[in-house]
């Protein structure tokens, strides 16, 4: 040893050390540092190994960065790679803000984490999501779901939600306040976090088979860690893979996730979704039941309205019909009485001047005429006519009869003209 | 004379009625025979006529609720 070479003490040592490194890479000229997550840990404060990207874990000389954050700086970090869906774990590529800081206590040189390049994550996390996407494109399971055969009334619903919560209230909410009957199996499940995406699987191959006319998964907004889940590729596939069709209602309206391009449809609130459930089975019901039921209405009405107008008119013509014969007969009747009478008249007056003319030819005829005339009527007893000699007889009585009366007389003698 | 049973039945033997009014077939003696007819198939289809409405304002606020639900 060096006479002239300072000896140090251990915390003197230190007190040199961390002010070397500090006066480089300390808290006032903090670096970047890129890396890959070999181990993490959180207990309050985080701590992470950083090794370089790609480095084989059996390479026992790979060099390690024992990187930390506080708890005090890691809460709002935290809070903020949650915001985004990320979280720190194994095999994820990283920058890291911070600065060396020494422990002498127990002889370790740490890096402290002040700030984490969450774009960077978020361009990674992006990037992966574009490459299932892809993913799920080239084996054609963006479409398969949405060739699934809805029913025309879809009344028995499968629901993947959590009960209590905003989005499973507001969906259940649409379809209890509607004028529909329908029945909604449940199947509960997480809808957020790590374990969410396992039950959300089980719950879409259970309610499959549960021969619901549709499976609506549901959960409401959130920050994007919080929808995470629908970014799953175990929950895309079985959406996929269901044979029944998909609707989904996650988040609020501009979230879009890997589970809402695979489904069948996609409502962009669990609220629309309720609506859009109802109005499929108010179109069906307008359609099948509604408007025929307004269509009998309308026969009905339509069918009255011609047999009422029918009757009437028949009414009125049967009247009328009635009316004009009668008066026709009416008319021929008086018709006829009045010919009657005329032709009556006429033959009263034809009667009239034949019976002057025949009183008038009788006139010249007249007995008493005759007897004024000097002629005179025979009788016999009986009061006939004496007209010939064979009507009397010698000693008969006879009376005579002249202009101004009467005298018996006997036959005494009878004489015919020729002798 | 038959029962009025049949509306269609009914109504050809009306529109028959008057036809042969129409066409002066009728004499004096049948025209009461056949306008007392008429009358009695006129009055059984305007009493089946009204007892069918009675019976249609009795479903139609049924099928309005239907026809009509929102």
């Amino acid at each position: 040893m060096s006479s002239d070479e300072p000896v140090l003490e251990v915390g003197e040592f230190y007190q040199l050390l961390t002010a070397h490194l500090e006066s480089s890479f300390g808290r006032r000229r903090p670096h970047w540092v890129r890396g890959e997550i070999a181990k993490v840990y959180e207990k309050g404060h985080v701590y992470v190994d950083l090794v370089d990207a790609g480095s084989a874990s059996s390479d026992t000389k790979r060099p390690v960065l024992n990187a930390h954050c506080w708890a005090t700086p890691w809460a709002p970090l935290k809070r903020r790679l949650a915001d985004e869906g990320i979280s720190l774990k194994v095999g994820m590529v990283v920058s890291f803000y911070g600065y060396v800081d020494v422990y002498a206590p127990q002889g370790k040189i740490g890096f402290s984490i002040t700030e984490i390049d969450v774009e960077g994550l978020l361009g990674d996390v992006a990037r992966r999501r574009q490459e299932l996407i892809a993913r799920l494109r080239a084996e054609g399971l963006l479409e398969r779901n949405k060739r699934t055969v809805l029913a025309p009334v879809p009344l028995r619903v499968g629901l993947v939600a959590s009960p209590g919560t905003e989005g499973y209230q507001d969906f259940t909410g649409q379809l209890l306040n509607s004028r529909f009957s329908f029945e909604v199996v449940l199947v509960k499940t997480l809808v957020q976090g790590e374990a969410a995406p396992a039950q959300i699987v089980g719950a879409l191959q259970a309610l499959d088979a549960a021969d619901v006319d549709v499976i609506c998964v549901v959960r409401g907004g959130g920050s994007k860690g919080d929808l995470a889940c629908f970014d799953d590729e175990r929950v895309a596939r079985a959406i996929a893979a269901s044979s029944t069709p998909v609707f989904t209602g996650i988040g609020h309206t501009g979230d879009e996730s890997v589970a809402d391009l695979v489904a069948h449809t996609r409502a962009i609130t669990p609220t629309k979704l309720g609506e859009e459930i109802v109005e499929l089975v108010a179109q069906w019901y307008d359609l099948n039941v509604q408007r025929p039921a307004q269509r009998v209405l309308d026969a009905a009405t339509d069918v009255l309205d011609e047999a009422t107008f029918y009757l009437a008119e028949r009414r009125r013509t049967v009247v009328f019909a009635v009316r004009d014969r009668l008066r026709a007969e009416e008319r021929h009747l008086l018709g006829t009485r009045e010919r009657l009478v005329i032709q009556g008249r006429h033959l009263v007056e034809s009667a009239t001047r034949m019976l002057a003319s025949n009183r008038q030819l009788l006139a010249a005829y007249d007995p008493t005429r005759r007897l004024a005339q000097g002629w005179s009527i025979v009788t016999d007893a009986k009061g006939v006519i004496v007209k010939s000699l064979e009507d009397v007889s010698v000693g008969d009585e006879v009376r005579v009869l002249v202009s101004d009366g009467s005298f018996t007389s006997n036959v005494t003698q009878t004489k015919g003209t020729a002798t | 004379m038959s029962e009025v049973t049949d509306w269609n039945e009914a109504s050809g033997e009306l529109n028959a009625i008057v036809a042969s009014f129409d066409e002066g077939e009728v004499s004096v003696d049948d025209l009461f025979v056949k306008l007392e007819r008429a009358t009695t198939i006129i009055e059984a289809l305007e009493a089946r006529l009204a007892l069918t409405k009675a019976k249609v304002e009795e479903l139609t606020p049924r099928i309005a609720k239907v026809a009509e639900s929102e």
